[in-house]
C-alpha cells in the first residue's frame, strides 16, 4: 500500500492505494468523483478522461501512484456557468450523458491549445471519444459555441 | 537496478502494459517506473538531427516545433498513434519496446534510419532501428536493457516524405496497413507497418526514374517483404492488395512534392 495525495478539483485527498490501483477507481471510490466513468477500459472511448494539469489522461490506464501530488480536474470541478459546460447544456449535447464529462474535458484541452479550432481540429482532438447515443452533431456545435463564448471574434 | 530485481518490467507510459494486465496476458510484479527518473523526457536538436529521451510522449513528438522542423516524417507518424489522450501518456521508448508489428511510428523510424540507444549495466549501445525488430513482438533489446534515447537524423533539404495509414474498422483504429516513404537524394526509403509480423524496410535508387517507374520499382522491392497476418482488420489477400495501393499512394505523393520543390 502507498499513501498518496491527489489534488482533486483543488481539494487535497490523502488516500491509501495499492501498487496496482487505477486512477479511475481511486477517483470514483475514494474521491467520490462519479463523473469519471469506465466505458471501454482500454483508452479508446474517453469516458474516463480527467485533466492532469491541463493535459487529458485516460484514467482507466493510469496507475494512481504515479499521480501523487498531481492537480486533477474532473467534471465535478467545473462550474455550471463554465463556458464549455454551458455550451454543452445549451446545445443539447447530452442524451444519456454518460460520455459527456469526457467530451467536456477534452474540449477544455482543445480550446487551451486552439482557442478557435477548425472543424478538422475538433474532429482530430475528439476522435478518441465515443458517444453511444450518437449526439456527435450536437457535440460539435457545442465545441464551436464554447470557442465562440470563450474568445468572441 | 534492472539486474538486481527478479523478473523486472520497465513501466513507460503504461498504456500497453495496463491493457495486457486487464487481458490477463501479463503477470509482472516488479515494475521499474521510468517516470521518477529525471532527464528522460528531453528532446535536443542539432545539425545532425534529434535525440529524444524514452519518456518523451507520442504527443510531444507530434507537437514539438523542433521535431516538426527537423524530422516532419517522424512527427507525422506519431500523430497517427491512437488518439490525443493516449498520445499524452504513451512514451516513445514504450512504443518501440512494445514491438508490435502494427505500430505507426516504426515505419517512419525505419525510413529515417533512426537509432535506438539501449542501456544496461554493461553500458550503452546503439541499435539501428533497421535491426531492432527481430521477430513477432520481439525486439533486439536484452531483458535488462532500457531504451534510453531515440536518435533521428535530420531530413535532408530537398527531400520529400509521406506517411499514409489505412484503417479498416474506424478512423483512429490501429492500421491495417501503414507506410512511410522518404525520398532523399535519389534514394527512396520505405518503411512498412502491419503488413508482416515485424515492421519492414526496403529502399532503392531512383536515379533517372519517372514517377511511374518509381512506383513500379517500389512495388517490386516491397513484394518479398509482405507477409500479412490475417485478423479482424483484413485477410491476407486484402492486406496484400492494400499494401500495393498504400505504397503507390505514398510514393506518388512524395514524388509530387519533390517535383514541386
Ligand atoms: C486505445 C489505443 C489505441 C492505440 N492505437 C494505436 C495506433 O493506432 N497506432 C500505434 O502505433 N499505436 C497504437 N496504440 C499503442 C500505443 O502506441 C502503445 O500502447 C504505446 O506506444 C506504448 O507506450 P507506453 O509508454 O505506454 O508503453 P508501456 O505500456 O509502458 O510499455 C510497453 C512495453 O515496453 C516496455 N518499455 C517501456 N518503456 C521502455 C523503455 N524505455 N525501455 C525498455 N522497455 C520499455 C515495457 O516493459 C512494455 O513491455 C494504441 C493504444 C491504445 C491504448
Ligand atoms: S474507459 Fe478509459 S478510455 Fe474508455
Ligand atoms: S450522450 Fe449517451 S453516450 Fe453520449
Amino acid at each position: 500500500m502507498n499513501e498518496i495525495t491527489l489534488i482533486v478539483n483543488g481539494t487535497p485527498h490523502r488516500t491509501r492505494v495499492s501498487d496496482s490501483a487505477l486512477l479511475l477507481d481511486v477517483l470514483r471510490e475514494q474521491a467520490g468523483c462519479t463523473s469519471v466513468r469506465e466505458g471501454c477500459g482500454v483508452g479508446a472511448c474517453g469516458a474516463c478522461t480527467v485533466l492532469v494539469g491541463e493535459t487529458s489522461v485516460s484514467s482507466c490506464l493510469a496507475l494512481a501512484t504515479r499521480y501523487d501530488g498531481a492537480n486533477i480536474t474532473t467534471a465535478e470541478g467545473l462550474d455550471e456557468n463554465d463556458d464549455v459546460v454551458s455550451a454543452f447544456a445549451d446545445c443539447g449535447a447530452a442524451q444519456c450523458g454518460y460520455c459527456i464529462p469526457g467530451f467536456v474535458l477534452m474540449t477544455r484541452e482543445l480550446l487551451a491549445e486552439h482557442p478557435r479550432p477548425t472543424s478538422e481540429q475538433i474532429t482530430e482532438h475528439l476522435e478518441g471519444n465515443i458517444c453511444r447515443c450518437g449526439t456527435y452533431p450536437e457535440i460539435r456545435t457545442a465545441v464551436s459555441t464554447a470557442a465562440e463564448r470563450r474568445s468572441p471574434r | 537496478m534492472m539486474s538486481t530485481v527478479d523478473n523486472p518490467m520497465v513501466y513507460g507510459g503504461g498504456t500497453a502494459i495496463q491493457i495486457l494486465i486487464k487481458q490477463g496476458i501479463l503477470f509482472a510484479d516488479n515494475f521499474v517506473d521510468l517516470a521518477g527518473i529525471p532527464g528522460l523526457t528531453e528532446i535536443t536538436a542539432d545539425a545532425a538531427g534529434l535525440r529524444a529521451g524514452p519518456m518523451v510522449t507520442a504527443r510531444g513528438m507530434e507537437t514539438d516545433d523542433r521535431v516538426r522542423r527537423v524530422a516532419p516524417l517522424a512527427s507525422t507518424a506519431y500523430r497517427h498513434v491512437a488518439n490525443p489522450r493516449v498520445r499524452n501518456t504513451a512514451s516513445i521508448g514504450g512504443n518501440l519496446a512494445h514491438g508490435d508489428y502494427r505500430l505507426d511510428p516504426p515505419p517512419a523510424l525505419l525510413a529515417l534510419d533512426a537509432t535506438v540507444e539501449a542501456t544496461s549495466v554493461r553500458g550503452t549501445r546503439s541499435l539501428p532501428v533497421r535491426q531492432f525488430f527481430v521477430d513477432f513482438q520481439q525486439t533486439a533489446l536484452a531483458p535488462d536493457e532500457l531504451v534510453t534515447a531515440v536518435r533521428i537524423p535530420a531530413q535532408p533539404t530537398g527531400s520529400a516524405y509521406r506517411f499514409v495509414k489505412y484503417s479498416s474498422l474506424s478512423a483512429n483504429d490501429w492500421p491495417c496497413a501503414s507506410v512511410a516513404v522518404l525520398i532523399a537524394g535519389r534514394e527512396v526509403h520505405i518503411g512498412l507497418g502491419a503488413l508482416a509480423p515485424v515492421p519492414r524496410y526496403a529502399s532503392f535508387d531512383a536515379t533517372g526514374m519517372t514517377d511511374q517507374a518509381a512506383v513500379d520499382a517500389a512495388l517490386e522491392v516491397i513484394a518479398p517483404l509482405l507477409d500479412p497476418i490475417p485478423d479482424v482488420r483484413g485477410s491476407v489477400r486484402y492486406k496484400r492488395r492494400l499494401a500495393q495501393v498504400i505504397v503507390e499512394d505514398a510514393v506518388r505523393g512524395a514524388w509530387k512534392d519533390l517535383d514541386n520543390a
